[in-house]
């Protein structure tokens, strides 16, 4: 006790140095639904907990995976698996050591039919525990990505889960670990009220160095974006994100904050029904799909004029986007970094070939509040298509709706964000552009049922291949497809916009997620 | 009378059960709260799962009567946003629409009457000229306007204020109180001021038209006559007189103020209940919006049902008319 009181002395005494011991609030839009790492798959929940919780290996300032649970990795065999060399001497916030048995557990845990984050561990046959400290994970086909695919998954004490009951999480009545958490990362969870506040404070014997200078964080959700400003300009908090781009401007005019924008790892795109007979929302064309000609969408493709999207509303703080993932992302091809030009008059004669010289209307769904300035964007999409003589009756609508919409079929045209949550380019693959095929979990969210043989083909090959260049020569090879056949339009990608007090010093990363440790306050 | 009273109540209920039914068949419209509970990597066959699950396969009129038998029993159903019992997350989050609508009453209540007195007093001043104009500012602005107004006043620009939240909270029993922390009562001031602010010029202006109506009245002129003290004939004698119609507006606007604290709570980041039914809206929380759409409708029946039978018991013409139909 004594010793671990001097140490936080010098602890406190070796802050004071870089500045006083500091407290720092935060605000987003969106509380963590829950504080179980394994109940939900969604962005506000696993970036908030890779602050309390830690996986096998984590992501880096660049993205790129680096060691944290496990101190090294390597494929066995011939790709049978991979075995992890774990950290010893790592504690859990509760005081419990960290071994083997809790990644059993963990994994026993997290691919449970009650967990959202099952589908993770879809390619792995079994997991083996070798001795205290090494543990195989074996897949049923060989899987170069695996351990980029987990980064997000999280190890929770087996002990501390057993004896609070929470075994297996329970998404809709919630159990112990909905609101209490005991895991090994550079913050604990000191209090927790849903919906209002969650307070954090470092844990004092964790295994790595801490970068930060933080005594105790504040996480706050707010949901009105003027609230949020406010908030942020009179110093209630230190950070907002995101920052309305329309206000980004004027905050960055103020001495006393700083904005941070970089760009996210979604990219946002436009979809179109590919097995439909005929379009839905059409005043003249009942009984054809113009949608199914590629020359069709290739047109649409040259006649929205992106920089002036980019330009105007995302007030140049997008990048265009070429393909369904961001440069950022493991295996982009950079060779088909060029996306179609801005060219109205090659859309006119795209459409006069495919017998559609006299133009046609149709219906575009979009959502109003799940993407930055999305329903603007959808609005210029209309106002360009127009301009080549294809009319598009806009129905923008709340994503509660939007899904259930989408799901039914109701729509000619769609928008669609894409965020691959394995930072790899084999992701949207397997969800947007893979036939669609409920037993194998494939093409789950590509509504419009886009459908190539060799896509279908390289998908599989892809998963298995641990060369990376034969793999990258595949994922070009599947790029060049989507591109050729214009199954979706990508246009660009969406830019982070974060907002904090000029005396903040942080790391944007690609996913949104907030990394506390990275947090000086001077 | 009983005849009367039960009468009521049965009215009361009836109105009760139809508005649980109207909102049961207005869910579908707010959309589908799978997708928000299901990640990405979602496929359709769970989606299936969750919607049998939560019952949602059902029509609406089976989900509304499973909610009814359940909350008679006293059971809310369990948040499919915080995975928790609603009740407990009402309970939670009731003090803090409570404090802010029983402060905002106050305000608007005491300052009300007190300029209602004054611009009625002196009603020809320069003073209560200006009081009548800025009023309608309070009026005619909406509530979001003046809540952003002030926070970029006080917080922003001057820095003396908060500019959200309910800052330190202390628990006293199962109620956590704002009351008994400096920072609580600093974040109580621009909310409260918001939310009170229509109620108070609508008080003030009620007060300043009756109050010139009472002191035309003879009685006012033969207490002048009488050579009382301006102070004792405009407090003792005209003020009095005037209070028994503003009391039923008042009661009344106390309702309104709980349930259009909805959109103060969104601008101030106030964690109350309007706030948690706007997040509840955003998520298709549906055992949340049921329950708070069930609980305003019982305050507000319950309001009129006391309204009611206040009436009955204060005007003398009802019962004639009662016993004159025997």
């Amino acid at each position: 006790m004594m010793r671990k009181l001097t140490g936080t002395a010098l602890a406190a005494m070796l802050i004071g140095n870089v500045g006083l011991a500091e407290e720092f609030k935060w605000a987003e839009t969106t509380d963590p639904q829950t504080m179980d790492p394994h109940a939900v798959n969604s962005a506000p929940v696993l970036g908030f907990l890779n602050n309390v919780y830690e996986g096998l290996v984590r992501r880096g300032k660049d993205m790129a995976i680096e060691p944290a649970l496990a101190t090294a990795w390597e494929p066995i065999g011939e790709g049978e698996g991979w075995r992890f060399m774990l950290r010893e001497g790592v504690t859990f916030h509760g005081g419990e050591a960290f071994d083997a048995d809790d990644v059993i557990f963990s994994y026993q845990r997290a691919s449970n039919e009650a967990s959202d984050t099952r589908s993770w561990f879809a390619p792995v046959s079994d997991v083996i525990k070798v001795d205290d400290y090494t543990v195989d994970i074996m897949t049923t086909a060989p899987n170069p990505i695996f351990p980029d695919s987990i980064a997000n998954w999280m190890i929770m004490d087996s002990g501390w889960a057993e004896a609070n009951g929470t075994s297996l999480p329970d998404k809709e009545n919630g159990n112990y670990a909905t609101l209490n958490t005991n895991g090994t990362g550079a913050f604990m969870v000191t209090a927790r009220e849903p919906g209002l506040r969650t307070v954090l404070e470092p844990h004092a014997s964790w295994w790595d160095e801490a970068e930060h200078n933080i005594t105790r964080a504040e996480l706050t959700p707010i949901q009105n974006p003027a609230t949020a400003v406010a908030a942020l300009l009179s110093g209630d908090v230190d950070l907002i994100n995101p920052v309305p781009i329309q206000d980004a401007a004027r905050l960055s005019a103020d001495s006393s904050v700083q904005v941070i924008q970089g760009i996210e790892a979604r990219v946002i795109m436009l979809g179109f029904p590919h097995e439909a007979d005929a379009l839905k929302y059409s005043a003249e064309t009942t009984d054809a799909n113009p949608f199914a000609d590629a020359r069709v969408r290739r047109a649409v493709a040259h006649a929205v004029n992106v920089p002036a999207i980019l330009q105007t509303i995302m007030r140049g703080s997008a990048e265009p986007a070429s393909q369904l993932v961001s440069p950022a992302m493991r295996g982009y091809s950079a060779a088909l970094a060029e996306r179609p030009a801005f060219d109205p008059d090659m859309a006119r004669a795209l459409l006069e070939e495919a017998g559609y010289g006299d133009g046609f209307s149709f219906g575009l769904k979009c959502p109003n509040d799940r993407y930055l300035n999305d329903e603007a964007v959808c609005q210029a999409v209309t106002g360009m298509l127009a301009q080549v003589g294809i009319t598009a009756v806009l129905d923008a609508m709340p994503v509660q709706n939007y899904w259930p919409e989408l799901r039914a079929d109701n729509y000619d045209m769609y928008l669609l964000g894409w965020s691959p949550g394995t930072f790899d380019a084999e992701h949207p693959v397997r969800f947007l552009a893979s036939t669609p095929n409920e037993e194998k979990k494939l093409g789950s969210w590509n509504f419009g049922g886009f459908s190539n043989a060799r896509v279908d083909e390289l998908l599989p090959m892809i998963q298995s291949e641990i060369d990376d260049t034969k793999r990258q020569a595949m994922l070009d090879e599947t790029a060049k497809i989507l591109q050729d056949e214009v199954a979706y339009v990508p246009m660009y990608v969406q830019p982070l916009v974060w907002g904090a007090g000029a005396n903040v010093a942080l790391t944007q990363r690609p996913d949104n997620f907030f990394i506390l440790r990275w947090v000086t306050v001077n | 009378m009983l005849a009367y009273i039960i009468q009521r109540v049965v009215q009361s209920a009836l109105v009760l059960l139809v508005v649980g039914l109207v909102a049961f068949s207005m869910f579908r419209f707010v959309g589908d709260p799978v997708d928000n509970m299901l990640g990405q990597e979602r496929t359709q066959a769970d989606i299936e799962r969750l919607r049998e699950v939560l019952g949602l396969d059902q029509p609406f009129v089976v989900q509304y009567y499973k909610f009814l038998s359940n909350a008679a029993q006293g059971n809310f159903g369990v948040s499919y946003r915080q995975g928790r019992p609603v009740a407990e997350i009402l309970m939670e989050r009731a003090p803090a629409t409570l404090e802010l609508a029983a402060v905002s009453g106050f305000l608007a209540i005491s300052i009300g009457i007190a300029l209602g007195v004054f611009t009625a007093i002196r009603r020809n001043g320069v003073g209560a000229n200006l009081i009548m104009s800025v009023s309608l500012i309070g009026v005619s602005l909406p509530t979001f306007l003046i809540g952003i107004l002030l926070i970029y006043l006080f917080s922003v620009e001057l820095g003396w204020l908060p500019s959200f939240g309910r800052g330190d909270t202390v628990m006293i029993g199962g109620w956590s109180t704002g009351f008994l922390t400096s920072s609580g009562l600093q974040a109580l001031i621009l909310p409260s001021i918001t939310l009170g602010l229509y109620q108070m010029t609508l008080i003030m202006r009620l007060v300043r038209s009756e109050m010139l109506e009472v002191l035309r009245q003879d009685y006012i002129r033969f207490a002048r006559a009488r050579g009382l003290r301006e102070r004792a004939v405009n407090f003792r004698h005209a003020l009095k007189n005037t209070l028994v119609p503003v009391i039923t507006v008042t009661g009344l606007q106390l309702g309104s103020i709980i349930a259009f604290a909805i959109i103060t709570e969104t601008v101030f980041q106030w964690p109350g209940v309007g706030l948690l039914f706007i997040n509840a809206i955003q998520f298709v929380d549906i055992p949340v919006m049921a329950a708070y759409l069930m609980l305003i409708s019982v305050m507000f029946v319950g309001i009129n049902l006391i309204v009611d039978l206040l009436y009955f018991a204060i005007d003398p013409r009802l019962r004639v008319d009662r016993t004159g139909a025997h």
